[in-house]
């Protein structure tokens, strides 16, 4: 400051003697003192703006008049108390919203692996393309590795200081007091080094562990699961605990917090190699063409993600040539929960869209904060009009109400970011320990960081300008002279426009509020009918168990001798009415389809299929309607099947479905000998798909639900089933679910996508209640000479209101059509959680724009009524 | 000042002061007032230089390092401040001066043909 006075005070010196010496040359010059000096100050210009360029010269001037503008902007919106808290609540609100959502599927999608130097950590996926036919066997993920890719990826490359693999999601069950079913993870024995990730107690995997296939039983635990199933006991290191009827040592105990790089926490880790131990019947490992480990490697210091390319390149060249026709690309990224390809093709759309929804609510209370500014810019229109007839550039009044527009949004979007990032915390804390009993727990971490924070001020910053720019240049527009001599009520072509505009913020804010609300009403009008329907069989008091025996290392006779003991000691339960068994229980999300062809037709027709005992029809009251039921000597072997209704008629049209054949694509031929009613066990909301019914074989226990129908309590039910299984094999846990609960699975997207849409509507809703207010009663106010004018020469108050109503209305109108023709042409997207209600289901599409436009006419009656109260004298002397 | 006299004065090009005092400033260490007047008086009286606009225009000289400022005495011993070229703006006197010529021959070609037509 001292630096610049002292600058300021040599200029004024400087330009002093400038003056006295033109002076003085005037004055030899001859002319009068007074003359002479007013000549020299007429030759100089004016004094102050010299000073004032060359003073700029010098300062980084942006810099000083931001800061000018902040401090008069703060000064301005501090006059205005109301309008400024009603737009940072605007704001806050629509940018709270967005960063909430941000930061979750941050948590999911972006957020680095919690390791460290997690930024080293490439996780690699391939992706495989084959010149004509080719196979390959894919277990969990097509991006995933095969345990011989995998070693020559790790052994041959020269980017990687280590590389691990892994197969996650193993399921196994730990018997130890009360058995039960845990998910774990096959890993590499270099799996810990390379994450640097050492366990907390004990050791991680040691080289040796994984020598040879299936002789070091070793496991590591999750520290939580260490802590909930053994009590945090130091002791168990070296102890054996049996997981899929094998045991394990456990050697060590994961650090706290560490649950693997899979977004499903891993309770256990056992060397990869006891792989055919841990799941009994499959040998991944001696299987070179099958994707089933996850691959990621710690890249040496100095390493670009090029080099890695490219060394790594040079490798899936030599795999492809061991396999002819195949090509592979790999996809290396930086290591992160859901990195695979797959995954990401999956989430990326998705969280795309639910920002778009989100992104259209901030755009509401944009606009919303558009017009409060611009009903504002209107009175503020004699101070602009003064400033730019004194010179001010447009540029510059642009910047400095653009200024105010930032600050506004910058107080909103602090605002709203942090009571998003605190409130998406606990919710998510809330949610993930409230998920239903079967649902896997999810790790996922919220909190933010630098990409929530790097998107929440690119935000606020879109927003400021968003809403700021359009009332800036609308102000500033050089039309001077109307705006300084009347009150700005006069019609010129500007102010029109002016109106024109916040017609098209209020009617597009109608239209994206229709849209959220019709996808609302749509999904609730599925879920009613979900809710409601008759799924064609009975689903209530129905309790059941999947039991995956195979997967837990019993062979077929194994399976059947157990399933035996277990069936019969369910019948033995006091209640129990009816035990059946079959390959999918109704609804299940669990599906079998072959390709059948009939004699004589050469086309092959896709037909669902079922494998179930005689009991499964009369325990779910699917009524054979015509022909037999299976018996049960029926076996794989027996060439008798039951197809349902619509596919007899489908496939036999006008003949008698009983003793027709079809041949399965193995080429067995099977004979119809009965028909069953249709239902909608596959899919909900759909009872007409092509269905048969298969008989139950022995092969099938080793793999099959069993369905238990009662008559007492659930949970008690449920209690003695578990305790039967026990009963039968101490070693295996089942977990027993309602029938009915199946139906919650299919129900629960939509719930979830209708209460998003909801709220968001709601919300919507409440922004363009505003606006729609907010408007009218500007434009109310604006044209009250207008309406004194219609009032003097006689117009009714009915025919005023009328007329204000008409003007008012009308954006609304245009907007709302506008959102119920892009609703119809995108709800396509929502078919699948409809249940069979269409997506353009009229009683929505009536019922929501009613409801809307009433709103939006309630919003507009009320100013429009302080319309009719204006007093025609008071309004025409006004100007 | 008669009409005609102002008539006949010309408003200076923008851009075009710079290189004014640069070249007026070849001749040796000047203060503000100076240069106005020999600007002036070189151009015999027809470039009319509204003399507070030289202030911005040395300050804007300096802050490029083409014109260095240091305190003197002057002819009637006043303190004054003295403008002078430094090397990096004599460099720059060359290159503008070329590219003014070139401009100014360009801009003279361009219109001869025109004056004759009229004749």
């Amino acid at each position: 400051m001292t630096r610049r006075k002292r600058m300021l005070e040599q200029l004024d010196q400087e330009i002093r003697d400038h003056l006295e010496r033109e002076t003085q040359d005037n004055i030899d010059r001859g002319m009068s003192p007074e003359e002479a000096r007013y000549a020299a100050l007429r030759k100089f210009g004016n004094v102050m703006r010299v000073k004032e360029q060359t003073h700029e010269v010098w300062t980084v001037m942006w810099l000083e008049q931001f800061l000018q503008d902040v401090r008069y902007g703060a000064r301005t919106l501090g006059r205005n108390p109301s309008l400024t808290i009603a737009a940072v609540l605007a704001i806050a609100l629509g940018v709270g919203i967005n960063v909430g959502i941000f930061s979750v599927l941050n948590g999911l999608a972006l957020r680095l692996l919690p390791i460290p130097r997690a930024k080293e950590v490439l996780s690699v996926n391939q992706i495989l393309r084959f010149r004509g036919r080719g196979n390959r066997y894919i277990h969990n993920n097509s991006g995933y590795f095969s345990w011989s890719e995998y070693r020559d990826y790790r052994d041959h490359n020269h980017v990687f200081s280590g590389v691990a693999a892994y197969e996650p999601y193993v399921e196994a069950t730990l018997a130890s007091g009360n058995a039960r079913r845990i998910l774990g993870t096959a890993a590499s024995c270099n799996y810990f080094d390379v994450l640097e990730q050492f366990p907390a107690l004990g050791r991680g995997f040691a080289a040796d562990d994984c020598s040879s296939p299936g002789t070091n039983a070793v496991a590591v635990l999750s520290d939580a699961m260490w802590r909930n199933q053994f009590g945090a006991n130091a002791a168990l290191i070296g102890k054996p605990i049996i997981l899929n009827r094998t045991p394990y040592t456990v050697i060590g105990i994961a650090r706290p917090g560490f649950t693997g790089t899979e977004p499903v926490p891993s309770a256990f880790w056992v060397p990869v190699t006891m792989q055919k131990a841990l799941e009994p019947g499959q040998d991944r490992l001696a299987n070179h063409n099958m994707s089933w480990l996850a691959m990621f490697g710690r890249t040496r210091p100095g390493m670009t993600l090029d080099q890695v390319r490219a060394d790594l390149d040079v490798i899936a060249q030599r795999v492809n040539q061991q396999y002819p026709g195949r090509t592979t690309s790999l996809a290396i990224h930086t290591a992160r929960f859901f990195s695979s390809p797959e995954e990401r093709e999956f989430l990326i759309p998705v969280s795309s869209v639910i920002l778009a929804a989100f992104a259209l609510v901030l755009l509401i209370a944009c606009a919303n904060v558009t017009n409060l500014l611009l009903a504002r810019a209107s009175v503020r229109q004699k101070e602009i009009a003064l400033r730019l007839s004194l010179g001010a550039g447009r540029a510059r009044l642009v910047r400095q109400l653009l200024t105010e527009s930032l600050l506004l949004s910058l107080a909103g979007g602090v605002f709203g970011s942090l009571i998003a990032c605190w409130s998406f915390l606990r919710l998510t804390r809330f949610l993930t320990s409230h998920l239903p009993g079967d649902f896997p727990p999810i790790s996922i971490n919220v909190a933010p960081d630098l990409h929530v924070l790097f998107y929440a001020l690119l935000l606020t910053v879109l927003t400021g300008i968003a809403f700021g720019l359009v009332p800036a240049l609308q102000t500033t527009r050089p039309d001077l002279s109307s705006s300084m001599k009347g009150d700005g009520s006069s019609t010129t072509p500007g102010k029109r426009s002016g109106r024109f505009l916040l017609q098209a913020l209020v009617g597009s804010q109608v239209a994206v509020c229709m849209v959220l609300l019709l996808a609302a009403g749509l999904l609730l009008r599925g879920l009613y009918y979900a809710q409601s329907v008759d799924p064609g069989f009975e689903i209530k008091e129905v309790a059941t168990t999947f039991l995956d025996l195979g997967h837990q290392g019993y062979d077929q006779p194994g399976a059947t001798q157990f399933m035996v003991r277990f069936v019969d000691r369910l019948r033995g339960i006091p209640g129990v009415s009816e035990v059946a068994q079959a390959e999918c229980a109704p609804l299940a999300h669990d599906f079998s389809a072959d390709h059948f062809t009939l004699p004589g037709r050469s086309d092959q027709t896709p037909i669902e299929y079922n494998h179930v005992t005689p009991s499964y029809f009369s325990l779910t009251g699917i009524p054979i309607v015509r022909g037999r039921n299976f018996t049960w000597a029926d076996t794989h072997d027996s060439p008798g099947v039951i197809v349902t209704e619509s596919t007899a008629r489908r496939l036999w049209p006008g003949q008698d479905p009983l003793g027709q054949t079809l041949r399965e694509s193995s080429g067995l031929a099977r004979t119809v000998i009965g028909v069953a009613r249709d239902a909608q066990v596959s899919h909900l909301g759909e009872s007409t798909s092509n269905y048969l019914y298969y008989p139950f074989g022995p092969e099938d226990n080793a793999r099959s639900y069993v369905l238990v129908r009662y008559a007492t309590g659930f949970g008690d039910v449920a209690k003695s089933m578990r305790a039967a299984a026990q009963s039968a094999d101490p070693n295996l846990a089942i977990d027993v679910s309602r029938l009915e609960d199946y139906l919650e699975v299919w129900r629960a997207p939509s719930r979830i996508i209708a209460g998003l849409s909801g709220t968001l509507g709601a919300l919507a809703l409440l922004l363009c209640t505003i606006g729609i207010y907010g408007m009218v009663s500007y434009s109310v106010s604006r044209s009250r000479r207008e309406i004194g004018i219609r009032l003097a020469l006689g117009a009714g108050k009915a025919t005023v209101l009328r007329h204000v109503l008409w003007h008012s209305m009308r954006p609304v109108l245009i907007g709302g059509a506008a959102g119920v023709i892009l609703c119809a042409m995108v709800s396509g997207v929502l078919a699948s959680m409809m249940f069979g209600v269409s997506v353009r289901d009229p009683v929505s599409f009536v019922f929501v724009p009613c409801f809307l436009l009433g709103v939006a006419a309630a919003a507009t009656l009320v100013p429009a009524r302080r319309a009719t109260d204006v007093d025609p004298v008071v309004a025409l002397r006004c100007e | 000042m008669s009409t005609k006299e102002q008539q006949e004065r010309i408003e200076l090009l923008q851009g075009t002061l710079d290189l004014l005092i640069l070249r007026t400033l070849q001749l040796g260490p000047l203060h503000g007032h100076a240069i106005a007047k020999a600007i002036e008086f070189r151009s015999d009286e027809v470039l009319q230089v509204e003399q507070g606009s030289l202030y911005p225009a040395l300050h804007r000289l300096i802050k490029r390092k083409w014109i260095s400022v240091e305190e003197g005495t002057s002819e009637n011993n006043r303190r004054a401040k003295f403008y002078a070229l430094t090397a990096q703006g004599r460099r720059r006197l060359r290159v503008e001066t070329s590219k003014w010529e070139r401009l100014a021959a360009a801009i003279a070609q361009i219109l001869r043909p025109a004056g004759q037509e009229e004749q």
